[in-house]
């Protein structure tokens, strides 16, 4: 399941991240193509409006159906295929996309979702991920089973919540003109970017995000880890429970009377109510995704200084 | 009234008729009273003689009612009636000792006895007395036959005389009818004897018109009764009375008094004269009354009396005429105006003007300091006792008045060494007369002076601060400091130890929170200028320093309640922080040990603690001692009721948490205007010394994970600073410091420097202090070297190495300053550097870890935790293994019913789990 874009639409992503987001804002798009084969064509996009809390009136369905009856009316692939979202420092892992994504996979099966790091193509790589949802997390998320229990059975870990999807990039020849254009036309300084050594403010954004992350799940850690304390104790207090009834009754019996009918035992021990580690786990993926992140960055960033060592050495 | 029964003033009928007129009506309304008060002396002498008044009055009413069932022959009732009239008699046991048992008394036990008698001897209408009536008439018979043989002497003694009973019959009826309006028809009807059937028709109309006082004829009735009077006795009255005015209105209208008082000292003549003239005056009052219904001048003689000469008109009434006017006399008098004191019906203000005249009296007749002493206690007392509520204050002319004679007092008491005053001397054990002996008199010279300083206290917590009339009540705080400077030279000399300390408190009261310019320029050497010093002539030549060191060291030493000392140490405290002797000040703080249990103290005592910590905390500030100040305001500003803890204030948020009884307490609590702590100066120096300590250490700390704030105040205004999303030039107090922060986070000192001492803050903070210039050069110097700090912590890492000279060109600083302060960070393990002292340099080790250094650092603490957290789950689940294994096999189909269960939440809990990540996203952003 490959999916294949055309450059319009990366072009498109960037402008209007350009033109409306700004620091840890996202802006969110419809992505619009059509399955060819094995692979999801991506042709084209269109941004959702920012809103504001005031029109709240504002329906957004309803924008959409617009917008996709107005390109098919310009003969323009109008189907749904998914829908994009800029990132910030790669912090996307949330579970607002979980839901969005679900709900988009459920009712159309072939969408993806794209994530655009506007970060990190500002320094000069591009950086498109495709996502969709696991077959496993599509089940659990439909079953709405949270508990530990549930995801225990669905053996699920954070490395299986998401699979990325290989992009293809085409671009056609009016595209390719119009780069070679912008090329010429970019500044000098620009194309040195690439070879920024200072890395210390993305790596530190990094990790402050990293560092809240951490904390949350350690909050969710400690949460755990006191409801199955709970929950022992009251296993606990229910195994005396029987045995004592158990006991009772062999009493009973020997003396020839009628056992103690069985009570209830879920009304007296009510288990405590489980913490939902869905969130742990959305957390553990995005500790993850900065690790990679991180990983990356600092590669990249050692290759550089090596390479700038090793110029010096020469001079 | 009694007292013409005791001096046996049988037949002066008219005169006591219409004194009684007058009292049992004078407690009912104000109005009237008031009215009576303004030119009836009656009245007066009913106030005073209240307690006999009563008793009697109610012996008569009780008497009254008896004759009237006797008329009807309602035996029943009369029997009930005599039986209230014993125990009423009892009741006025003490008064009957005094006084003698009163005749009409007496007389009505005659009489009863012989009507029952009577009525026993006369079998025709026995027989048609009801069962209830004849039961009645034995028992009255055979009680009044026991009560009877106690009075034995008294009855004969009236059987022998019955004349004189008549008499006395004809004095009593009036009177009765008089007493109560009510009762005026019964009178009537009764019929007594003709006589007093006569004379008492004239009495009634001018009973009702006097009080009312609407009808014209009232004046004239009241006037014209005055006048039958007169016509008999003005003669003689006018030549004794020699004290009265000439004025022929105030003559006539004192001429009723004079009457009265004339009689008792000559009652066999007046007695006479008017027995006889009985009817005739009857009939010239008569003819009199038609000649003046017309004439107005009686009338407006009449009202000029009435709002004329109170004064001169008590005097006769004070004392009969040609009385020897002697002590004891007047001691007896004045405990008879004591005796209306507090109650309900009494007009203080007449009260007041009583004592006055009694003192002139008492001046006038050479009686001696000592009474006079006594009287002006008195007096004195009693304006305290003009407003009967404790919580409202004392009009300012009331107080003023009181202040000239406490000072009269004392000018007294200075001038005659003979007096000795106490409040342990027993009221009979007094020497008030002149002999040999010296004076004792009963009463406390320093309650009074502190409850009029207390009063002066009230007084200006309710004047609105900003009025003049503020201003006009505080110059009279000279007046009072006079006063109690005086006591306490008196007292220094008579009185006991305890005195003595209360005294030196108040003094110094008045003094600790006064700073003392003189002194303060004699410091500075600049003697020469005149300069007023009106308000402190009470310390002339002396420093106020050298006098509450004086007072404080004596209470310290003698003073055996802890309160008095502990108010002496703050008060003290106070004016050494006051006057910038911050080791003093600290010193007596520290050992007073006050810190530890100041919590126990009342109120009044906190606030004034309170007050003390403040003043240190700016003195220290004053002197450079930013820490100090900071750790001395830290408790009151830190809490936000700085307002409150001074007793400079009410806050409104608290309106709802008390009633209003606390919120009047509190009121009582808060310190005079003239007295408060500058808030604002308070809180910008506090401000300003957390901004010195707070910016270099956030400097230091940057990274720190654990690091605290000293100051949660000066965080909250940098926060509000951050918050404003606009930001222009700072306008507020706090607004400076707020940019003045910022600078210095910086280590721009020039900018911070400016922010801090400027025109605006000048004259709203800086130019309250005595000291300004000095204050100011402190603070740009503190500015300039914690600025350099700063720099140096945030840039430190920076710099490869930075020469001093540079430094010092930067902050202004001598190159000396630069050193020790940076070789001070260096001893102290702040700045990671050594001193090159050739070149003059400093050179960074560069061992502090770099920004994404110490993140790596936090991230590596952050994990270690939550590694350590995971592994406690991983412990539990071991520790439990087998139950959790049997948990599973047994409860398969609880957890299917659990899994039902978590179905149906799971909305509820995908929202609640999206809200809780949106709030930590909050979280996050305020991280």
């Amino acid at each position: 399941n490959i999916s294949r874009k055309l450059t319009p639409v990366v072009l498109k992503i960037i402008k209007h991240y350009q033109e409306e987001g700004q620091g840890s804002e996202v802006v969110q798009g419809v992505l619009l193509g059509l399955v060819v084969d094995d692979r999801l064509e991506i042709t084209n996009c269109f941004p959702f409006p920012q809103h504001t809390e005031d029109d709240a009136d504002f329906d957004e369905v309803q924008y959409q159906m617009e917008m996709m009856r107005s390109l098919r009316h310009v003969n323009i692939d109008h189907l749904h295929v998914g829908w994009y979202q800029s990132t910030y420092y790669g912090s996307f892992v949330s579970r607002a996309l979980l839901d969005s994504q679900f709900s988009y996979q459920h009712a159309i099966e072939e969408s993806v979702v794209l994530i655009y790091d506007p970060i990190k193509t500002a320094q000069g790589s591009l950086s498109l991920k495709a996502y969709r949802l696991t077959p496993k997390l599509m089940e659990i998320c439909k079953e709405k089973d949270f508990t530990p229990e549930g995801l225990k059975k669905a053996n699920i870990g954070f490395e299986h919540m998401f699979e990325e999807v290989p992009i293809v990039i085409k671009n056609s020849h009016l595209i390719n003109v119009l780069m070679w254009e912008l090329e010429d036309k970019s500044t000098v300084a620009d194309k040195h970017e690439l070879l920024n050594l200072s890395s210390s403010n993305h790596l530190e954004k990094s990790l402050q995000l990293l560092m809240d992350r951490v904390d949350d799940m350690s909050q969710d850690i400690v949460k755990y880890n006191t409801y199955s304390r709970n929950l022992s104790k009251q296993q606990q207090q229910k195994h005396q429970y029987l045995q004592r009834r158990q006991q009772e009754n062999a009493q009973r019996q020997s003396r020839g009377e009628p056992p103690l009918p069985e009570e209830d035992i879920n009304k007296m021990f009510k288990p405590p109510q489980p913490p939902p580690r869905m969130d742990t786990l959305l957390i553990a993926g995005q500790i993850n995704n900065y690790c990679q992140n991180v990983k990356e960055f600092t590669s990249q960033n050692l290759g550089k200084l090596f390479m700038a060592e090793a110029l010096q050495g020469h001079n | 009234m009694s007292r013409f029964f005791a001096t046996g003033s049988d037949s002066e009928s008219e005169e006591s008729s219409s004194a009684d007129e007058i009292t049992p009506k004078a407690p009912g309304t104000t109005f009237k009273q008031s009215l009576l008060l303004s030119d009836d002396e009656e009245d007066t002498k009913r106030v005073v003689r209240s307690a006999k008044d009563k008793r009697f009055e109610e012996l008569t009413n009780l008497i009254k009612t008896i004759r009237n069932a006797m008329k009807i022959r309602d035996m029943a009732k009369c029997l009930e009636e005599f039986e209230q009239l014993c125990r009423a008699f009892l009741k006025s046991k003490n008064i009957v000792d005094k006084e003698g048992v009163p005749p009409f008394y007496i007389r009505l036990l005659a009489d009863l006895e012989d009507y029952l008698n009577q009525l026993w001897e006369d079998k025709e209408g026995k027989k048609k007395m009801n069962k209830n009536n004849a039961k009645a008439l034995s028992t009255l018979r055979q009680k009044i036959r026991k009560y009877n043989r106690d009075y034995e002497t008294e009855i004969a003694a009236y059987k022998e005389n019955p004349q004189d009973s008549a008499d006395e019959e004809e004095e009593k009826e009036p009177e009765e009818s008089g007493s109560s309006s009510d009762s005026d028809e019964e009178a009537g009807e009764e019929g007594v004897s003709a006589k007093a059937f006569l004379k008492k028709k004239p009495e009634v109309t001018p009973d009702a018109s006097k009080f009312l006082k609407s009808a014209k004829g009232s004046g004239d009735e009241s006037s014209s009764s005055d006048d039958d009077v007169d016509d008999e006795d003005w003669g003689s009255d006018s030549v004794d009375s020699g004290s009265e005015s000439s004025d022929d209105g105030e003559g006539k209208s004192a001429s009723l008094a004079v009457v009265f008082l004339k009689k008792t000292q000559g009652p066999e003549k007046a007695e006479k004269k008017i027995a006889k003239k009985k009817k005739p005056k009857k009939k010239e009052r008569l003819e009199e009354e038609a000649e003046e219904e017309g004439g107005e001048e009686v009338e407006g003689g009449w009202e000029k009396v009435k709002g004329g000469v109170p004064l001169v008109k008590e005097k006769p009434k004070m004392f009969a005429k040609g009385t020897e006017i002697n002590t004891a006399v007047v001691v007896k008098k004045l405990n008879e105006i004591l005796q209306a004191r507090g109650k309900k019906g009494t007009d203080r203000a007449a009260q007041i003007e009583l004592f006055h005249a009694l003192a002139a009296i008492a001046a006038e007749n050479n009686l001696g300091q000592g009474i006079l002493v006594k009287i002006k206690f008195n007096i004195i007392a009693s304006l305290y006792d003009y407003n009967p509520n404790l919580a409202a204050f004392m009009k300012a002319d009331m107080w003023k008045k009181c202040l000239d004679c406490i000072n009269e007092l004392l000018d007294i008491l200075f001038e005659n060494n003979n007096i000795f005053i106490g409040e342990n001397i027993a009221e009979d054990s007094e020497n008030l007369g002149i002999s040999d002996q010296p004076f004792r008199v009963r009463g406390c010279m320093l309650t009074l002076v502190e409850r009029m300083d207390e009063e002066f206290t009230k007084i200006m917590q309710n004047t609105d601060p900003h009025s003049q009339e503020y201003v006009d009540n505080l110059k009279d705080e000279g007046r009072v400091c006079g006063i109690i400077d005086r006591l306490l030279s008196y007292l220094e000399n008579k009185g006991s130890t305890e005195e003595i300390c209360r005294i030196y408190l108040r003094r110094i009261m008045h003094t600790y929170y006064k700073f003392d310019y003189k002194a303060h320029r004699r410091s500075l050497g600049l003697q020469g200028e005149s300069k007023s010093e009106q308000d402190q002539e009470e310390s002339e030549g002396e420093d106020s320093a050298v006098i509450m060191d004086r007072l404080c060291k004596f209470i310290y030493a003698k003073d055996r309640t802890d309160r008095i000392r502990t108010c002496a140490i703050l008060c003290h405290i106070y004016h050494h922080a006051l006057h910038s002797r911050w080791y003093q000040a600290r010193d007596l703080m520290l050992m007073s040990h006050l810190q530890d249990n100041i919590q126990h103290a009342d109120p009044p005592v906190q606030i004034l603690y309170n007050r003390t910590m403040v003043q240190l905390g700016i003195c220290a500030f004053r002197q450079g001692m930013i820490k100090d100040a900071h750790n001395a305001l830290l408790d009151i500003q830190s809490s936000g009721r700085a307002k409150e803890l001074l007793g400079q204030g009410l806050l409104m948020r608290n309106m709802q948490e008390r009633n209003a009884e606390q919120e009047k307490i509190e009121k009582r609590r808060q310190v005079p205007f003239h007295m408060h702590i500058n808030l604002e100066l308070l809180e910008c120096v506090y401000l300003v010394s957390a901004m010195l300590l707070e910016i270099p250490y956030m400097a230091a700390h940057e990274f720190d994970a654990r690091r605290r704030m000293i100051s949660k105040q000066f965080h909250h205004q940098l926060r509000v600073g951050e918050r404003q999303p606009l930001l222009g030039p700072p306008e507020s107090m706090r607004e400076h410091v707020v940019a003045a922060s910022k600078a210095m986070k910086m280590g721009d000192w020039r900018t911070c420097h400016s922010f801090i001492i400027n025109e605006k803050m000048n004259s709203k903070v800086w130019d309250l202090f005595p000291e300004t210039l000095r204050v100011r050069e402190m603070l740009v110097r503190k500015i300039q070297e914690e600025s350099l700090r700063t720099y140096l912590f945030t840039y430190s890492s920076v710099y490869d190495s930075i020469s001093m000279e540079t430094l010092s060109d930067m902050f202004e600083l001598e190159i000396p300053t630069v050193h020790s302060i940076i070789s001070k960070m260096i001893i102290n393990e702040e700045l990671m550097a050594s001193l090159d002292q050739p070149t003059q340099t400093v050179v960074m080790h560069r061992t502090e870890p770099t920004s994404l250094q110490n993140m790596a650092l936090q991230l590596a603490e952050k994990l270690g935790s939550l590694v350590e957290n995971n592994e406690r789950v991983f412990d539990l689940k071991q520790g439990v293994y087998g139950g959790y294994f049997n948990r599973d096999q047994k409860g398969g189909y609880q957890q299917k019913q659990g899994y039902q269960r978590d179905q149906k939440g799971g909305y509820q809990q995908k929202q609640g789990g999206y809200q809780r990540g949106g709030y930590r996203n909050q979280n996050q952003s305020n991280y």
